[in-house]
Order: C-alpha cells, then structure tokens, then sequence
C-alpha cells in the first residue's frame, strides 16, 4: 500500500503536463485514486474553487502563469515613484534606461518580495537588473511553464 | 533583502498597512540618501555600524518572516514530498510508457551527465579554494561547450510545491 502511495506520488511529481491544464475534477480523482483516499479530506467536497482551476486547491493561491507574474512585475514597478511608467518596458534596466540607484534596485526587489510571498537571497538579487530577469527568475523558482 | 535592509523590514513588521508601511519606508529611504555621497570611507563605516545598532536596539520583536523562508511557517514542509530524480529510472515499463516524450530523451540526458561529469569536477576542483568554499553558488562553466558544475541535480530537481 506505502509503495502504491509512493508510485503515486512519483507519477504525480513527474507529470509536468497535467499541472496547468484545466482538466475537469473527475479525470483527475480517477488518475490519482491513491492520494485522495490517503489524504484527510474533511473539505474534500468540490468547491467553486475546484471547477474553476480544475484542480484541487484548498487553501492554496490560483496558479502563477507566466503572463500573470509579468503583470504583477510591471504593476509593482509602476507604483514605484522614480520609475516613468510611460519608459518602462520589460527590457529597460534599472540602472543604465531608468537611471536608479542600486538602493533603489534593492527596494525594488524587496517589493517583489512582498508582491509575491517569498525570500529572494542577497546574492541573487543583486543580478536582477531588469524586469525580465524578475520575471525569469520568480518563473524559476516557483516552477511555472518549465 | 530583508536582510540587507533590515529596517525596512523592521517597519514592515511595525506596520502591516501597505500605505504606513511605504510612508516610513520614504523616511528611512531619504535618511540614506542625505549620506550617500559620503567619501570618507571610515565615516561611511562609523555610520554604517551606527545604522546596525540603531537597527539592533529598535527591531521587533516578532518580525514578519515570508512562509518558504527560514523561520517561516511552511519552510521545508513539502520537502517530505520532494522524490529525488533517480526514482523515475525504477518506474515500470508499463508507466514509463504514459510519458514516452521525456523518457525517450531522459537517456540521452543521462549520457550526456556521464560525460560532462568528470570535466564539471575538475572545474570545481581548480576553482575551489584551499579552505573549502565560502558561499553554496556554484561558479558558470568556464570554457565553451561545457555544461555548468552540478547542472543535473539543478535540472532535475523537484518542485518547490509537489502535488
């Protein structure tokens, strides 16, 4: 039973297809029958949520897209009142197009730390020069379209 | 960066409101800039030192911790769920057969880390100083045609959140 669980388990960790495809709530409880008997589900039943995203998300945020992280990217730089929101593009550099300081580029990232809920470390964050490199990086770290 | 800037955190965690928290963000903001242009190096680092203890003395007592960092309150609890990548090789025909795509390739991939692994090696070898290394960043891949140090574990490393 403990190794079905773990077959399972693995399936589900290397299926990179299914994870953002809107598939209906039955195909999946019938792919992965194992899960869902061995997990507690108390609010298993199916919320708005669910038929929405298609999948099970209970007390989880809706998946990132790529789209949606540059949105969210550019609309925290617009907010940012030394940045001209009409010269700001997703390749403009912080330093060189939009002429900030590198205390600046440091609020920016912390802004996008906030913005999206997670640490980014001193070292790599000092080489996030544009918004496409956020973008690529938040993309990376959070798995979304690898 | 909170940790490069902790006094924004610090009045982050003093004050939760998004709008407060900017306006004091400002203030310590333009407190920076009177000093920025500061040359004198030994009273750049007097002022720095005296930042750090101002810093010390005032920080909150139970600052904000995001939930994936350190300290945080979901930190490391999908590691349980993690399945490192050398399971997929004990897979059933039967399954591997869902995903003929990625399986057709993964043994390619497979002989290429067999090749490059002795020349990643070596580079980190040369690399490395004598005392062992001082930070977890693995240097790039030095010469053309080589793959950078420890690029299958990074490749094949699993979600941050497995379903």
């Amino acid at each position: 039973m403990a190794a079905r669980v773990l077959q399972q388990c693995v399936r589900s960790f290397a299926r990179p297809s299914l994870r953002l495809c809107t598939r209906n709530v039955a195909v999946r409880a019938t792919a992965t029958p194992a899960v869902f008997i061995h997990r507690p589900l108390s609010f298993a039943a199916e919320s708005p949520r669910t038929r929405l995203f298609g999948q099970s998300r209970y007390g989880d945020l809706p998946p990132l897209t790529l789209e949606t992280i540059k949105e969210r990217v550019m609309y925290v730089l617009k907010l940012y009142d030394k940045i001209n929101p009409e010269k700001l593009q997703t390749s403009s550099h912080f330093m060189k197009d939009l002429g900030l300081d590198s205390l600046d580029q440091v609020e920016i990232i912390m802004a996008m730390e906030d913005e999206f809920g997670f640490e980014i470390p001193d070292a790599e964050a000092e080489k996030l020069m544009t918004p496409e490199e956020i973008v690529q990086y938040i993309a990376d770290k959070k798995d979304v379209y690898e | 960066m909170a940790t490069t800037f902790p006094l924004c955190a610090d009045a982050s965690s003093l004050n939760p409101d998004r709008d407060k928290y900017r306006f004091y963000a400002c203030l310590l903001r333009a407190r920076f800039d009177e000093n920025k242009n500061e040359k004198d190096m030994v009273k750049a680092t007097l002022m720095l030192k005296a930042g750090e203890e101002e810093f010390w003395t005032n920080q909150h007592p139970q600052p904000y911790i995001f939930p994936d960092s350190p300290g945080g309150t979901s930190y490391e609890r999908y590691e349980c769920y993690k399945v490192p990548d050398w399971v997929l090789d004990y897979w059933h025909p039967s399954e591997k057969t869902m995903y003929p795509d990625y399986f057709s390739k993964r043994e390619q991939w497979k002989k290429l880390r067999m090749q490059s692994w002795d020349r990643e090696v070596a580079q980190l070898e040369a690399e490395t100083l004598p005392g062992g290394p001082r930070t977890e960043a693995l240097p790039p891949a030095r010469k053309e045609g080589d793959l950078p140090p420890l690029w299958w574990q990074d490749v094949t490393r699993p979600r941050e959140r497995p379903t």
